[in-house]
C-alpha cells in the first residue's frame, strides 16, 4: 500500500486568482526517496506543505490526499504531527529553544511522551547524527550546517515514516549541504524512512534517488526515475540547467542509452565520444586591464586583539571592467576581504586601494557614492521598506533604469519575493548608488538554476557596461560559467589566480563537474558546454 | 562526590531560601551572626580572595546601615548621649548592627546564589513551575541576541548604501528609526516560521510533558531532608518565641531555652551543609588523587 497517495489535487490561496495546484496526483511508496524540482513558484512548497497537515495554507482545496490509506484530516492530532515531519528552508529560524538538548526534546515534549522514553529517543538519535559533541551548546552558537542537522534530528526524535524537506540546503554552503544530503540519504538508506525532498541542488540529491518528481505552474510534468525524466526534458533547456552535470551532457550530445547522474558515469560517456583522442579548446587570450579597480598590498585584519587573524597578507588586484570572483571555503577569509574593501572592518597592517586612492582618502561616505557598493550575503538586510517601488524611489532611481526586468514585482512586499528576485530587488537598490566596482558577496545563495544562469546574465551585462564585478562564492559551476579571472582563498590570502580555463583545470577537487569528467581526456575545458563540444569534436575524428 | 552547585537547581533554591528567610526573619543576634558567618565562609570558599571590592562595598554599606538606624530612631530606654538635642540610645544602636549584618549576610547569600544559579538551572526551577513560562523564557533567551545580530547587519548594509551620514545627526536618527521599523518586521517575519515549526512538531497537540535532563537523585533527597529537617527545627523554636529578641523599649531575650539553644544548633548546620558538602567534595578528590 502506498504511504502517501494523493489524487486529483487543486489548491488556490484565497484571495488569488490563479491556482497555485491543479490536478496533482502522486503516489509515494514507503521507503522511497523522491526528490521533487522546479523552478521558484512553481508550487513546490504549496504542494509540500499540503502534505503536512499542520503547514497547510488557506484556500479552496479539491482532490484527496491518503496517508497510509486514510484521509489525511482523519489523522489524530498527534499521530498526525508525529509520523510526517517537515524541516524548511532557513535553519535559523525553525530552531525553537536556546539549547541543543531542549529542541531535541521539543517534539517528544509536545507529543507527551514520557522522560524515559524521550530519553532513549533523543541520546539515540543524537549520537546517529553525531550530535553528542554538541548538545549541551547554545543553538545560537552552531553553525548553519550543524542548525540544519538538529532541525532534522529534532524531527526524527518523533519517529516519523515520512520526512518532507523544502530546500533544506538552500542556505547551506556546498560542503555542508553535501553532508546533509549525506545525512538524509542514510535516513532512507538505513531506516527506510521515505523522503519526499523539494531540491535545487540537484547534483547531489539526484544521484541516488528513486523517484524525480517535475513541477511546472502548479502541475506535475514528470515523475519517474530519474535517468527517464531527465532524458525527457530534452527541449526543456530552462529545467534542464538545474540537472547533474553528466545528465546536461548526455542531452547536449544527444546520447542514447541510459542517462548517466553521477560523475563517474559522465566520465564514461565522455571516453565513448572521445576514445584515445586528446582534443583540446583553443585558448581564449585574456589581458588583465593596465588601470586597477581593487587593490589588496599585504592586508592583514583579525576581529579583536586575541583572535587569529582573518586576513594573512592577502595580496590581490583586479584590473578595472573585470568580472572577478572570489572562491574558497568557511573562514578563508572571502567575506572579511569585501568588509575591508568597503571599510566596514579596517585592517590593523597593509593598504587597500579603490581605484588607485588609499580608502582612508575617501571621506565621509564618499566611497559610497558613484564608487562602490556592496550586496551583502543576507540581502534581506538591503530592505526597509514595504514595497519594492518605496525602496526604489528612496534609492533615487527607476525601474526603467535597470539591466534587468523587475517592474512586475514593483508593489509587492520585499520579504514575499523569492530567493532569485530578492536578489534583482537588492541589486536595483545597490545599484542606485552608480558604483563604478560592485562588491557581492555569494548572490546564488538560496538560488534554483534558472536564477543563477539570469544572475550570470546581468552580472555580464554590468560588467559590459563599464562596471568592475567582484564577487564571492561558494559555486563552482557559478564561477566557471561567469568570471573573466577566478582566485581560490585560502587561510586568509589569495593562493591562485587565473581565468577560468587556466584556474579550474589546475585544480583536483575545487573544480567544476566538466572537469571532472574530462580530465586526461581533453583539454582547455571548464563547462558542460566546452565538454559536450570536445567531445563532438573528437566524434568529428578531429 | 558533587559539590555544592551540582546540586539539582530546585533543591538549592529552597535551600537559599530557608537560609535567608529565617535570617530575615528573626531578630536574634546569634542567628544573624550565624548567617553572616556562614554566608562569608561559603563565598570564601567558592571564590578565595577574589572580588575583593565586593568585600569592601558590604562593608560600607554595613557601615552606613548600622549608622544611620541609631541616628534616625529614637525609640528605647538607654540614653547613650544627646546629638543635637536628639538622644542616640543603645537599643537603636544595637537594632541597627543587628539589622545591617543580617542585611550584608543575606547580600552575600544572594551572591552565591546567583554565581550558581546559570540560566539553565533557572529555567529548570521555572520548568518545575510552569511549563509554558520555562519555554518562553527559553524562547526569549535565544530571541534577543539574534535580533542584536540582524540589526548589526542591517545597520553594516545600509552605512555602505550611504543611509547615515557622518556629518548629520537628524539623517542619523531618521535612519535608525527605518531600521528599527523593518527590524520588526523581520522579526514577525520570523516569528512566523518558528511557529510554523513548533505546530509541525505536533506543539498545542495536547499535554505537554516538559523534558529535563536533571533528576532527583539520592543526594538531591538527602539534602532536601536535611534542609526539611533542620528548618523544621528551627520553625518550632520561632513558634516557641525562642528566637526572637525584642529591642524596643527596653532589649528581652527570651534566655537560652532548650529550644533556643536546638533552633540555634539547627540553624548553625543548615548554613554550614553547603561548606560541608563541598569541603567533603575537595578532601575525597584529594584522597582520589594521591591514590594513583
Amino acid at each position: 500500500m502506498a504511504l502517501v497517495q494523493v489524487s486529483g489535487l487543486s489548491f488556490r490561496y484565497s484571495g488569488a486568482e490563479k491556482a497555485a495546484l491543479s490536478d496533482i496526483s502522486l503516489s509515494l511508496e514507503k521507503g522511497e526517496f523522491a526528490v521533487l524540482c522546479g523552478s521558484s513558484g512553481s508550487g513546490k512548497s504549496t504542494l509540500l506543505r499540503m502534505l503536512k497537515r499542520e503547514l497547510t495554507p488557506l484556500g479552496d482545496k479539491t482532490g484527496e490526499i491518503l496517508y497510509s490509506g486514510r484521509p489525511l484530516e482523519e489523522l489524530t492530532e498527534r499521530e498526525s504531527a508525529a509520523s510526517v515531519g517537515f524541516v524548511m528552508q532557513k535553519p535559523e529560524q525553525q530552531i525553537v529553544t536556546d539549547k541543543v538538548w531542549h529542541e531535541l526534546a521539543f517534539g517528544a515534549e509536545n507529543l507527551g511522551i514520557p522522560r524515559d522514553k524521550a530519553a532513549r529517543r533523543i541520546a539515540e538519535t543524537a549520537s546517529w547524527f553525531g550530535i553528542g559533541e554538541w548538545y549541551e551548546r547554545d543553538t545560537a552558537k552552531l553553525s548553519g550546517g550543524q542548525k540544519q542537522l538538529l532541525n532534522l534530528a529534532s524531527v526524527l526524535v518523533m519517529q516519523p515514516e515520512l520526512v518532507i524537506l523544502d530546500e533544506p540546503t538552500a542556505q547551506l554552503d556546498p560542503i555542508a549541504a553535501s553532508e546533509f544530503i549525506t545525512a538524509v540519504r542514510r535516513l532512507n538508506q538505513e531506516l527506510g524512512i521515505t523522503i519526499l525532498m523539494a531540491e535545487h541542488r540537484l547534483e547531489e540529491a539526484v544521484p541516488g534517488c528513486d523517484r524525480l518528481l517535475v513541477m511546472e505552474n502548479g502541475r506535475l510534468i514528470a515523475d519517474g526515475a530519474p535517468g527517464e525524466v531527465i532524458g525527457g526534458l530534452r527541449d526543456r533547456p530552462e529545467l534542464l540547467c538545474g540537472m547533474p552535470a553528466a545528465a546536461r551532457l548526455h542531452t547536449l550530445l544527444g546520447a542514447k542509452g541510459e542517462c548517466p547522474l553521477t560523475v563517474r558515469e559522465g566520465r564514461d560517456l565522455a571516453a565513448s565520444y572521445i576514445g584515445d583522442k586528446r582534443p583540446s579548446l583553443p585558448a581564449v587570450e585574456y589581458t588583465v586591464p593596465e588601470e586597477k579597480a581593487l587593490e589588496f598590498d599585504d592586508v592583514f585584519f583579525r576581529y579583536s586583539r586575541t583572535s587569529p587573524d582573518v586576513l594573512k597578507g592577502l595580496d590581490l588586484s583586479i584590473g578595472r571592467g573585470e568580472l572577478f570572483c572570489i572562491l574558497g571555503g568557511n573562514g578563508s577569509g572571502k567575506t572579511t576581504a569585501l568588509s575591508s574593501a568597503c571599510a566596514l572592518v579596517k585592517p590593523y597592517s597593509g593598504t587597500i586601494r579603490v581605484f588607485g586612492k588609499k580608502l582612508k582618502e575617501y571621506r565621509n561616505q564618499s566611497l559610497y557614492r558613484e564608487c562602490l557598493a556592496l550586496l551583502p550575503q543576507d540581502v534581506q538586510t538591503v530592505f526597509l521598506r514595504s514595497t519594492v517601488r518605496e525602496e526604489l524611489k528612496d534609492a533615487g532611481i527607476t525601474a526603467q533604469e535597470l539591466p534587468f526586468d523587475i517592474t512586475h514585482l514593483l508593489d509587492m512586499h520585499p520579504y514575499d519575493l523569492s530567493g532569485g528576485e530578492q536578489q534583482l530587488a537588492a541589486l536595483a537598490k545597490v545599484l542606485a548608488q552608480k558604483p563604478k566596482l560592485l562588491l557581492l558577496d555569494e548572490p546564488t545563495k538560496g538560488l534554483d538554476a534558472a536564477a543563477k544562469e539570469n544572475m550570470i546574465k546581468v552580472l555580464r551585462s554590468l560588467r559590459d557596461s563599464g562596471v568592475t564585478v567582484v564577487t564571492v562564492t561558494h559555486d563552482v559551476e557559478f564561477a566557471a560559467g561567469c568570471a573573466d579571472r577566478c582566485a581560490l582563498f585560502f587561510n586568509g590570502r589569495a593562493v591562485s589566480v587565473g581565468t577560468p580555463a587556466e584556474f579550474f583545470p589546475e585544480n583536483s577537487f575545487y573544480t567544476t563537474a566538466a572537469v571532472r569528467m574530462t580530465r586526461g581526456m581533453a583539454d582547455g575545458v571548464v563547462t558542460v558546454s566546452d565538454a559536450a563540444e570536445v567531445c563532438r569534436m573528437a566524434g568529428e575524428g578531429v | 562526590m558533587r559539590s555544592f552547585s551540582e546540586y539539582d537547581p530546585i533543591v538549592i533554591a529552597l535551600y537559599f531560601m530557608s537560609v535567608t528567610g529565617i535570617a530575615m526573619f528573626c531578630h536574634h543576634p546569634a542567628v544573624t551572626v550565624i548567617a553572616l558567618a556562614g554566608g562569608l565562609l561559603f563565598y570564601l570558599k567558592r571564590n578565595g580572595r577574589a572580588n575583593a571590592r565586593f568585600h569592601l562595598f558590604l562593608l560600607g554599606l554595613f557601615a552606613v546601615l548600622a549608622l544611620v538606624n541609631p541616628l534616625i530612631s529614637h525609640n528605647g530606654e538607654t540614653v547613650l548621649f544627646v546629638v543635637n538635642d536628639s538622644p542616640v540610645t543603645l537599643e537603636a544602636l544595637l537594632y541597627g548592627l543587628n539589622s545591617a549584618a543580617m542585611i550584608t549576610a543575606v547580600l552575600y547569600w544572594l551572591r552565591s546564589f546567583t554565581e550558581i544559579m546559570t540560566s539553565e538551572k533557572l529555567m529548570r526551577i521555572t520548568g518545575a513551575l510552569s511549563p509554558k513560562l520555562a519555554l518562553a523564557l527559553s524562547m526569549s533567551v535565544r530571541f534577543v541576541p539574534m535580533f542584536g545580530t540582524q540589526a548589526r547587519k542591517i545597520n553594516d548594509t545600509q552605512k555602505t548604501l550611504g543611509l547615515y551620514r557622518e556629518d548629520n545627526v537628524i539623517d542619523g536618527v531618521k535612519g535608525s528609526l527605518r531600521v528599527f521599523d523593518i527590524l520588526i518586521t523581520w522579526a514577525l517575519e520570523n516569528g512566523i516560521i518558528t511557529a510554523d515549526s513548533m505546530e509541525a512538531r505536533g506543539y498545542g497537540s495536547g499535554k505537554r510533558v516538559p523534558y529535563t535532563d536533571y533528576r532527583f537523585r539520592r543526594w538531591d533527597w538527602l539534602l532536601l531532608a536535611s534542609d526539611a529537617v533542620l528548618l523544621a527545627v528551627c520553625i518550632a523554636a520561632i513558634a516557641a518565641d525562642g528566637l526572637d529578641i525584642n529591642f524596643y523599649p527596653r532589649i528581652v531575650s527570651p534566655g537560652m531555652t532548650p529550644l533556643t539553644a536546638a533552633g540555634l544548633a539547627a540553624y548553625g548546620l543548615l548554613v554550614l551543609l553547603p561548606v560541608i558538602i563541598d569541603t567533603e567534595v575537595d578532601i575525597r578528590w584529594r584522597l582520589y588523587r594521591s591514590a594513583d
